[in-house]
Parts: C-alpha cells; sequence; structure tokens
C-alpha cells in the first residue's frame, strides 16, 4: 500500500510518499519563509499564491525521488483543513484531479490527525495514547484513542504557544520564524532574570492561555533601559520567556496525564506523544521528558522533520484512513475549521479571547 | 483531438469535452462559490457522459484570471494536477479571451469589445478587443469611473462599444457618461468551458510551448510590511 500525501495549510509546500510498511519513500518540503520574512508573519495571499505556483513541482519531484509512478499510488491524500483556505484548496483540487486521472482513492486528511498519527508512522504507538499537539496554529491535548476517534482534554482560549514564541521574536527583532531564533538567543540567557506569568499554572484542567505572557514580554521590552536593545537583555528575556513557557506546559501537561490516567486506568504503559512544530524545541521536550520519567509515561516525540509540517504524515493518516476503507467523495469541501474532537465543550474563556481555533 | 475545457474562474463552473469541434458533453452552473465542490464531479461526469477515458485526452484547457483569487486556484490546481498525472499539455486561456470568444459575430459587427470582469471590489477588470480577438489593450484593473480615460485607445472614443461580462453594467454607466456609444452584450457574462476549449482547438498547436498554466491575479497580495518587521525598538 502506497500513498501520496500533500500538505499545502500554512507556508510549507510538501509532499511525502509513504507505505503501510512504515516507510518514507520521499519527504519533500518546501518552505515559503523567504517570500514571507519581510511581512514579519506568513500572509494568506502570498502563501495561496505560492502554494499553486509549486505544487505540481514539489509532487514531480517527491514521486521521481521515491523511485515509483503516479501509477503506483494506492490513493492520494491531502490536507483538507483546517488551516489556510487558499493553500487548502490547492492541495486538495490538485490531489482530487490525480485521483481522478489515476483511478484510485481521494482522501482529505484533517491536519491535525496528520501530526497525530505520526507517532504510529515513527514509532508504531498503539492506541490509546496522550498528545500534546503544539504548533504557531494550534495548542492542545488529546487523548487519541483510534483513527478519527479523539477526546480533547484541554486546547488554548487565545494564543497558540508557537504563536507566542513568533511574537516575541517579532518584537525583539529576531525575524521569522521567531521559535528556533528564540530557542537559539535563549541558550546564552538567564531564564531566572525577568519576572514572567504563568497563565492558568495551578488551575485545574487542560486548557491553555498565552495572551497574557506575550503581553508582559512586550512590557518587559517596552521597560528596559532607553537606547538600543542589549544583546544580554534579548537573550534574558528570550531564556525566561522560554522557562515560563515549560513551566505551563508542564503544569498542563501533568494534569492531563492525570486525567488521561482516570479515563484509561487500564493503560500498561501510558505513553505521551508531542507533536507540532514546537515539539521541535529541545529545551520543550527535555522538559516534557522529565516530566514524562517522573510521571510514569514513555515519551515519544516524532524527529523534528516530521514534528514541523511535512507531507509524510499527511500521507501515513491517508494510510490508517485508507486500511479502514475510509475515503473522500470529489464533493468534499476544504474546511478552514476542523476540529479533532467536534464534541470537545468550548475551551474557557479569557477577557475578550476568541476561543479555540481548531 | 479530444479536448477537455473547465472554468471556475469567476461566478460560475463548467466543464467541457470537444472532439474537432463537436461537444460531446458539456455542464454549466452558475455558481458564486463553492467550485472547489463541484468542478471535479463535474469534470468526471462529462467523462463518463462521453464514454471518454482521462487516457483519450489530448490536451486540457482552463481559464488564468483574472476573476476571482479562490477559483482561480481551484481552477489551475485542477489543470495541474490532470496535466501532471494524465502527462498532458494544458493551455491557457484569460478570462478575457474566454468571456470575448462568447459573443458572436453578429453581434459584434465592427464594435470595439469591451471585457469587464468582477473584482468584487470597487475596481473592475477590462481589456479591449477588436474582432478576431486581437487585443487593443493590456488587461487592467480600474476604477469604473476613470474607465474611459484608463483605456488609452483610440478605438474606444470613435467607435460603437459593445460591452460583456460580469462587471458589464458597472461599466457602462461610466462609458456613456464619456459620451460613447455603448451597448451591452446578450452572449453570456461569465466563462463556459464549451467556448473555452473550441477556442483552445483553434488556437493550439504542437509545436506550442508545453507550460504550466500560470494565474493572471492582475493585483498584488493585500498585505503591508509592518514597520521594522514589528520589531518594538531598535
Amino acid at each position: 500500500m502506497i500513498v501520496l500525501g500533500i500538505e499545502t495549510s500554512c507556508d510549507e509546500t510538501a509532499a511525502a510518499v509513504v507505505n503501510a510498511d512504515r516507510r518514507i519513500l520521499a519527504n519533500e518540503v518546501f518552505s515559503q519563509i523567504d517570500e514571507h520574512t519581510p511581512f514579519g508573519g506568513v500572509v494568506p495571499e502570498v502563501a495561496a499564491r505560492a502554494h499553486l505556483e509549486l505544487i505540481d513541482g514539489v509532487i514531480e519531484t517527491t514521486i521521481e525521488k521515491a523511485g515509483i509512478t503516479l501509477d503506483d499510488l494506492d490513493a492520494v491524500a491531502a490536507t483538507g483543513g483546517p488551516g489556510l483556505i487558499g493553500g487548502v484548496l490547492v492541495g486538495t483540487m490538485t490531489a482530487k484531479a490525480i485521483a481522478a486521472v489515476k483511478g484510485c482513492p481521494f482522501i482529505a486528511v484533517n491536519h491535525l490527525e496528520g501530526h497525530a498519527l505520526t507517532a504510529r508512522l515513527t514509532d508504531d504507538v498503539t492506541f490509546p495514547y496522550l498528545l500534546l499537539l503544539v504548533s504557531g496554529g494550534h495548542c492542545q491535548l488529546l487523548v487519541v484513542k483510534g483513527v478519527g476517534n479523539y477526546k480533547r482534554l484541554g486546547t488554548t482560549i487565545d494564543d497558540a504557544l508557537g504563536e507566542a514564541f513568533d511574537k516575541t521574536a517579532k518584537m525583539l527583532g529576531l525575524g521569522f520564524p521567531g521559535g528556533p531564533a528564540v530557542e537559539r538567543i535563549a541558550t546564552a540567557g538567564d531564564g531566572q532574570r525577568f519576572s514572567l506569568p504563568r497563565p492558568l499554572m495551578g488551575r485545574p484542567g487542560a486548557d491553555f492561555s498565552f495572551s497574557g505572557l506575550k503581553t508582559k514580554v512586550r512590557q518587559t521590552i517596552e521597560g528596559l533601559p532607553p537606547g538600543d536593545l542589549q544583546e544580554q537583555d534579548v537573550a534574558d528575556l528570550c531564556a525566561s520567556f522560554q522557562v515560563a513557557a515549560g513551566d505551563v506546559l508542564a503544569d498542563r501537561v501533568g494534569n492531563a496525564m492525570a486525567i488521561f490516567q482516570d479515563l484509561h486506568p487500564d493503560t500498561d504503559q501510558p505513553v505521551l506523544v508531542v507533536a507540532g512544530g514546537v515539539a521541535a524545541n529541545q529545551v520543550l521536550r527535555h522538559r516534557l521528558q522529565s516530566l514524562s520519567s517522573e510521571q510514569g509515561f514513555h515519551f515519544i516525540a516524532p524527529p523534528p522533520n516530521l514534528c514541523t509540517d511535512n507531507g509524510a504524515m499527511i500521507a501515513w493518516a491517508g494510510i490508517e484512513r485508507l486500511r479502514l476503507g475510509d475515503t473522500d467523495a470529489m464533493n468534499f469541501r476544504p474546511r478552514p475549521r476542523w476540529p479533532l474532537d467536534p464534541d470537545a465543550p468550548p475551551a474557557l474563556r479569557g477577557n475578550g479571547a476568541a476561543g479555540a481555533k481548531a | 483531438m479530444l479536448i477537455l475545457g473547465f472554468d471556475s474562474a469567476t461566478s460560475a463552473c463548467s466543464a467541457a469535452l470537444c472532439h474537432d469541434g463537436d461537444t460531446l458533453a458539456h455542464r454549466f452552473e452558475v455558481m458564486a462559490q463553492g467550485q472547489a465542490e463541484f468542478l471535479m464531479g463535474m469534470i468526471n461526469e462529462v467523462m463518463e457522459e462521453a464514454g471518454k477515458g482521462y487516457g483519450d485526452l489530448d490536451l486540457l484547457a482552463v481559464t488564468t484570471g483574472p476573476g476571482s483569487f479562490t477559483g482561480l486556484r481551484i481552477g489551475l490546481a485542477a489543470a495541474r494536477g490532470l496535466a501532471l498525472a494524465g502527462d498532458l499539455p494544458c493551455l491557457g486561456i484569460t478570462t478575457f479571451e474566454a468571456v470575448a470568444a462568447g459573443v458572436p459575430e453578429t453581434e459584434w459587427d465592427g464594435a470595439t469589445l469591451l471585457v469587464a470582469i468582477e473584482s468584487k471590489r470597487e475596481d473592475i477588470y477590462v481589456q479591449l478587443f477588436a474582432a478576431g480577438l486581437e487585443p487593443l489593450s493590456a488587461p487592467q484593473a480600474v476604477l469604473p469611473e476613470a474607465l474611459a480615460t484608463a483605456m488609452d485607445c483610440p478605438s474606444i472614443t470613435e467607435e460603437r462599444v459593445l460591452v460583456v461580462g460580469d462587471a458589464g453594467q458597472r461599466s457602462i454607466a461610466s462609458l456613456k457618461g464619456a459620451g460613447l456609444e455603448v451597448a451591452l452584450s446578450n452572449a453570456l457574462g461569465t466563462p463556459d468551458a464549451g467556448t473555452l476549449a473550441a477556442l483552445a482547438a483553434r488556437r493550439w498547436s504542437p509545436n506550442s510551448p508545453n507550460e504550466r498554466p500560470r494565474p493572471l491575479y492582475l493585483k498584488a497580495p493585500d498585505a503591508k510590511m509592518p514597520k521594522d518587521g514589528g520589531r518594538l525598538r531598535p
């Protein structure tokens, strides 16, 4: 069983070929960072145009590198949402067209499910497991009970953690994307120097909030002595931000672990899987790793290139769905919002918070 | 020569299969949005109705814009997928040419043709043509009130002007105000895949460069550069 996966929901035009033996035959990611950098963030219309320009070339290269032809495919999977709709449209329409010509099924994959199932591709994890999905667009804790079967334990009531990283970097002039820059510069900083808030820490539940942390970063920058920003101040602030983020993550994930064990007391070896772009952050990864060993959870984080957006996770989710005979019709409509757990109650809201995005 | 034409560039969705000048199967629906749901289904339907497989095709034809950004992406992404998977050439035809080609010769009758396409914003997309689809101006986005002056072309002031396109109504008042003799065409204001495929049949030669069709947006992305890249202080 061989599936092509296409991912175009944000600023990476990506495609991959994966087989049912959990082998990635090719995995191409074309990052549009250069096109978005001047704007200091991803511009949806710029992204959508770039996806259309790149999509067929990226697929062609992927197929070539996989050493197969399009005739060898058993299905074509593409991200059907949630995400920036312009890119999702490009990916799904291209996938539908290829599937139509080759007479194979089309599968519209939930981008979040792609992240959620990656640990089964990399580590063959069995259901159920606890998942922390943490990226620029999402921050949620879920129980992965099966393919298409999720229970959301908590989500962010305002910003995603990756968004807070990016905004911190932006305010400090560290460029875009900001997460890797903050992590790099924080290594030279003192994480205890600035006192930053830990929103929701110590409160019950597994929801997140990061906008207060972001605001305090802004106020701290504004309150630094006049003149040019000093390198050490920037490093200390990055480090302090990262420590605060780690404290919040550990607290919320700790609560989620307890909830998971209440829900699934018979699980012999509970597993925490971390996925999404922020899972590429080594400091946070180590923090969650320690927490896991303290709490008796087996910790799994896919390699960084499978944590950030990629086509392999979409191809793999496609394989999982295809094995269950769960494919989509040509009239699938791309979904800008597509929660994994549609029955989850809305996240608790702060003052003026917009609520969860997915 | 078997040609599959399809369009979702404006407020319609259509697909047609043509063989040596005959339309074998055809679908057309007025559709303000949602073409992502219906386009591939329509394409499959015309293929099935004509009893043809994708392997029988010789050429694809698609509208490249201008029009709705979303609509362009839907049609062009489908075109790129079909071209890649079917190893087929694909001819891109602008929305202006596709709409102009739908105006019958009798109605055209020596007039200068103004094709006016809706942008769903203040401005409209326009291009002038003489008989035989000969362009008299470059494609451009203009405000309707500036239309007469923006069309830097003697024929628009000297000749009778026939207007076609889904922004036709919005163009007419401005042109009449400039004292021109203007008529609104009865032809379809949106592209139609049948016309598109027929036009492609006339234009295509085996020597045509085999390029991937590219969108004609006529507008830069709507995004502002943040001051200092969003940096709070020096």
